[in-house]
């Protein structure tokens, strides 16, 4: 799990191109949006392209996306349990 | 109040019909040209769109065009909707060089560039085609169609675009700078932004339920149409009924979000506020409002909130009819404010089809056909970025009440004092600021300029991290950080907090990411695309993201007109000004040019020919109609702006009338002006034609050039605003800027004239003093 969410902060940090952040920066347990990491819808569309491209994980709305993403530590559970690849 | 707008003539295209009696009838049968996707080539067959029933070729033959000339279906569906609304107005081909024409478009060309995108970057193979990919090349070709036109330009604010288009040639008129200008907006669905929609996830896959409480997105449409604006006057000489009457219109900045509208509307509450202001009415007078109704969740909430809030819960019939058509993105405002003026000469209210359930703190709209006589109606776009527009109709019934008042003169339309001296007209410029392939935000160029012997070269960046924090940079491209250097450095220079407008010309818009968007969609196929890519696509970015960055609810246009954008966005200010309604402005060129990019235009034969260099452009002005009243009156303004003219494909007399009437209008003389700033910049043939035409026009003047330092680029002609007006802050033109080193002289500038000829079809003549 852990190396899931050292991975995860990585591709966070390269999808949303968040310059000058490493991905000891992010706290997993932090909200990614509002008071956290200060994400936004477009944010939100961005992880769902991540989740689809290396894990294999469709979702259809986006509305879906309010729960999975409210950390990096939720998404990857999320991950665990529904990755197809 | 102001004098209504006659609209003369009309014509339209969509998915519900070609032409205006077609569009009728659906409209009265409630008939949906929405269905499956035919004819676009692309993988996303789930989503319903509203495709115009012709393919180019069948729209080629209607035409009268060959089969294998260059055009794109942008282009032939204005010319669709264009011939009607010329026919009706009874305007023949030798009227055209006394008439404007303005049209909206975002896609522009990419109908074509996605097709041959790979052939362009790797041989020769459809070629042609990279010359019409701008979205100026678009309107040009609508236009070229029927004749020489006194003006073009193009408006590119998205989904508004054709709705501004309407609002600068109204403008224009009141102006007394025209007394016809046809105006609207044409756009083709594109794979490129079917999939930008899509990876916004904002298309439904039913048909689209705008205010309805199962909702769950848009469709895509796609369409034309046109409206001939006219004065009272010349329609009364020429002896021609007005369908309906312009009599208000509003543009605000939503200043929110690059994509998504504030839950309040406040954007959309500003347009229509300021709409019904201009033409003096209440909100009780409306009698209908064509909302701008997508269907995604996030826009009718907020338009539902900004018409609950204006109206004060007592909203009139409300409908959009993007059921009929789907979204026709930048033409929807101009085909929609046909519908209204259908609805208003045959008394009708269009219905809000697929609608069944109410939403939650939403507007119930018409959901029934009904009979109903209507006097003034509100048409709503809006765009990207928070673009808001409103257009107020009005039906001729009302028309007695201005015939009886006095025609008023082009001084009262405009808010000038025909008394005052040219001084109290002026326009000062507060600051001016670059970033270029010279040192950026300096004028270190005057005395040491950098030298490059290299085709093409990308600006020196200054560090960023003062004007956009990481987090905000991390959606940004290059091009918009450097127009919110300009901007802050601008406005901080300028000692203004805020302004009344914000005009940028862009040719190209953010074309990095487009390309980026491009390469993804040609090599790795339609699916997971990224969004970041597409939202930055759109032109109007550039401008929305300042007004965003510098909370600016104001005014908000961008230009997309190839190397016009600058000076078309200027004159936007210059009208404004001229009118009273703004007292300050920013007026902004930005454009960028990657390595592909450059390649690709080298090859289509745009620029980079000969010895011509290629770079890039970030300017941003400060203008305002007063000097003092800063909180910085340290700072002297650097120049005045007295003069502005724009021409479309004139000839020589033409060119000679605009020198003397700018001239003259300045009060000043051809003797009055030491320099002309050209934009040679070594393209043979152009240069050849740089130096004729200047010889003719001005005699023996001494000529300067700046594109030798700065690049060229659509919107290099800023950078060269940006070089006279700080010559004349500093009292000298640099040795380096003379075009023959003979003439080289210490005279102190006084008066510049900047010539600016964009490829022989589009000139423009602007008249700085000191």
């Amino acid at each position: 799990m852990d190396e899931l969410i050292y991975t995860l902060k990585q591709q966070i940090i390269e999808a949303l191109n968040l310059e000058d952040m490493k991905p000891e920066d992010i706290d997993e347990n932090a909200s990614l949006f509002g008071e956290g990491l200060g994400l936004d819808s477009i944010d939100a569309l961005e992880l769902i392209v991540l989740m689809e491209k290396n894990y294999g994980i469709k979702l259809q709305d986006p509305s879906q996306g309010k729960e999975i993403f409210k950390s990096v530590a939720v998404m990857a559970d999320f991950i665990q349990k529904n990755r197809t690849k | 109040m102001t004098d209504p707008i006659y609209i003369t003539g009309t014509g339209v295209v969509s998915a519900i019909g070609l032409g205006k009696a077609a569009t009728l009838e659906a409209l009265l049968t409630n008939r949906s040209g929405v269905g499956q996707l035919r004819y676009l080539k692309t993988e996303h067959k789930e989503f319903p769109v509203g495709e115009v029933k012709l393919t180019d070729a069948e729209m080629r033959e209607r035409l009268g065009i060959p089969q294998d000339a260059v055009t794109t279906r942008t282009a032939l569906m204005g010319m669709l909707a264009l011939g009607e609304a010329l026919d009706e107005a009874r305007l023949t081909p030798d009227m055209l060089p006394k008439v404007g024409f303005i049209s909206g478009t975002t896609v522009g060309g990419m109908d074509m560039s996605e097709q041959y995108y790979l052939d362009y970057l790797n041989g020769d193979a459809h070629k042609e085609y990279i010359s019409v990919y701008d979205c100026g090349s678009c309107s040009e070709m609508t236009a070229g169609h029927f004749g020489r036109f006194a003006f073009a330009t193009t408006l590119a604010t998205a989904c508004s675009s054709a709705a501004n288009a309407v609002i600068q040639g109204a403008n224009m008129i009141r102006c007394g700078e025209a007394d016809i200008v046809v105006v609207g907006g044409s756009e083709c669905i594109t794979k490129f932004h079917l999939n930008g929609f899509n990876s916004l996830m904002i298309l439904d896959t039913e048909p689209c339920r705008p205010f309805d409480a199962t909702r769950h997105g848009l469709n895509l449409g796609e369409g034309a149409a046109y409206l001939v604006l006219e004065s009272a006057e010349s329609a009364k000489r020429r002896g021609v009924a007005p369908q309906a009457l312009l009599s208000g219109y509003g543009n605000a900045c939503d200043a929110y979000h690059q994509t998504a509208s504030s839950p309040d509307g406040e954007g959309a509450y500003r347009a229509m506020r300021e709409a019904l202001a201009l033409a003096g009415l209440q909100p009780s007078d409306i009698d209908y409002i064509n909302a701008h109704g997508t269907g995604t969740p996030n826009n009718d909430v907020s338009e539902s909130q900004a018409m609950m809030r204006l109206f004060e819960g007592k909203v009139p019939p409300v409908s959009s009819t993007k059921p009929f058509t789907g979204h026709t993105t930048s033409a929807s405002g101009s085909i929609e404010a046909v519908f209204c003026i259908l609805a208003l000469q045959h008394g009708f209210l269009p219905v809000n089809l697929n609608w069944s359930q109410p939403m939650d703190d939403g507007i119930v709209p018409v959901a029934k056909p009904e009979k109903k006589t209507l006097k003034h109606v509100l048409c709503n776009a809006f765009g990207f970025g928070g673009n808001d527009s409103s257009l107020l109709l009005s039906a001729t019934a009302g028309l007695r009440d201005c015939e009886t008042r006095d025609d008023l003169s082009v001084e009262r339309h405009c808010g000038l004092d025909p008394q005052s001296s040219t001084r109290r007209n002026d326009i000062f410029i507060l600051s001016a600021k670059q970033i270029s392939m010279q040192q950026p935000l300096s004028e270190e160029w005057m005395d040491t300029p950098i030298k490059y012997d290299v085709p093409f070269t990308r600006s020196i960046d200054p560090g960023f991290k003062e004007y956009v924090s990481p987090i905000e940079a991390r959606r940004m491209g290059r091009i918009l950080k450097r127009a919110l250097a300009t901007s802050k450095e601008a406005l901080k220079e300028a000692g203004c907090d805020t302004v009344d407008a914000i005009m940028t010309g862009t040719g190209f818009g953010c074309i990095e990411n487009t390309e980026f968007f491009l390469d993804a969609l040609s090599n790795e196929g339609e699916q997971l695309l990224k969004p970041t890519y597409f939202m930055q696509s759109t032109h109007n970015t550039i401008s929305s993201l300042v007004a965003i960055q510098t909370k600016n609810y104001n005014y908000n246009a961008t230009y997309a007109h190839k190397g016009i954008s600058f000076e078309s966005a200027l004159h936007d200010a210059w009208l404004q000004f001229r009118l009273g309604k703004i007292g300050s402005a920013m007026v902004g060129c930005h454009d960028e040019m990657t390595e592909t990019f450059y390649r690709i235009m080298k090859k289509g034969g745009v620029m980079g020919q000969d010895d011509e260099r290629c770079g890039e452009v970030a300017v941003s002005v400060v203008l305002s109609r007063h000097c003092e009243e800063r909180s910085n009156p340290e700072t002297k303004p650097l120049c005045r702006l007295t003069g502005l003219k724009m021409l479309h494909l004139p000839t020589m007399n033409d060119l000679m009338d605009a020198v003397t009437t700018m001239l003259q209008s300045a009060e000043r003389s051809l003797a009055d002006v030491d320099y002309i700033l050209t934009g040679i910049s070594g393209n043979h043939e152009n240069d050849k034609a740089y130096l004729a035409e200047t010889k003719t026009l001005f005699g023996d003047k001494p000529l300067l050039k700046y594109k030798h330092l700065f690049g060229e680029n659509f919107t290099a002609s800023g950078l060269g605003f940006y070089v006279a007006a700080q010559c004349l802050k500093m009292g000298y033109v640099p040795a380096e800027c003379f075009v023959d080193a003979n003439l080289v002289s210490d005279k102190r500038p006084i008066c510049l004239l900047l010539f600016n000829r964009s490829d022989g079809n589009d000139y423009t003549m602007v008249l700085l003093e000191k």
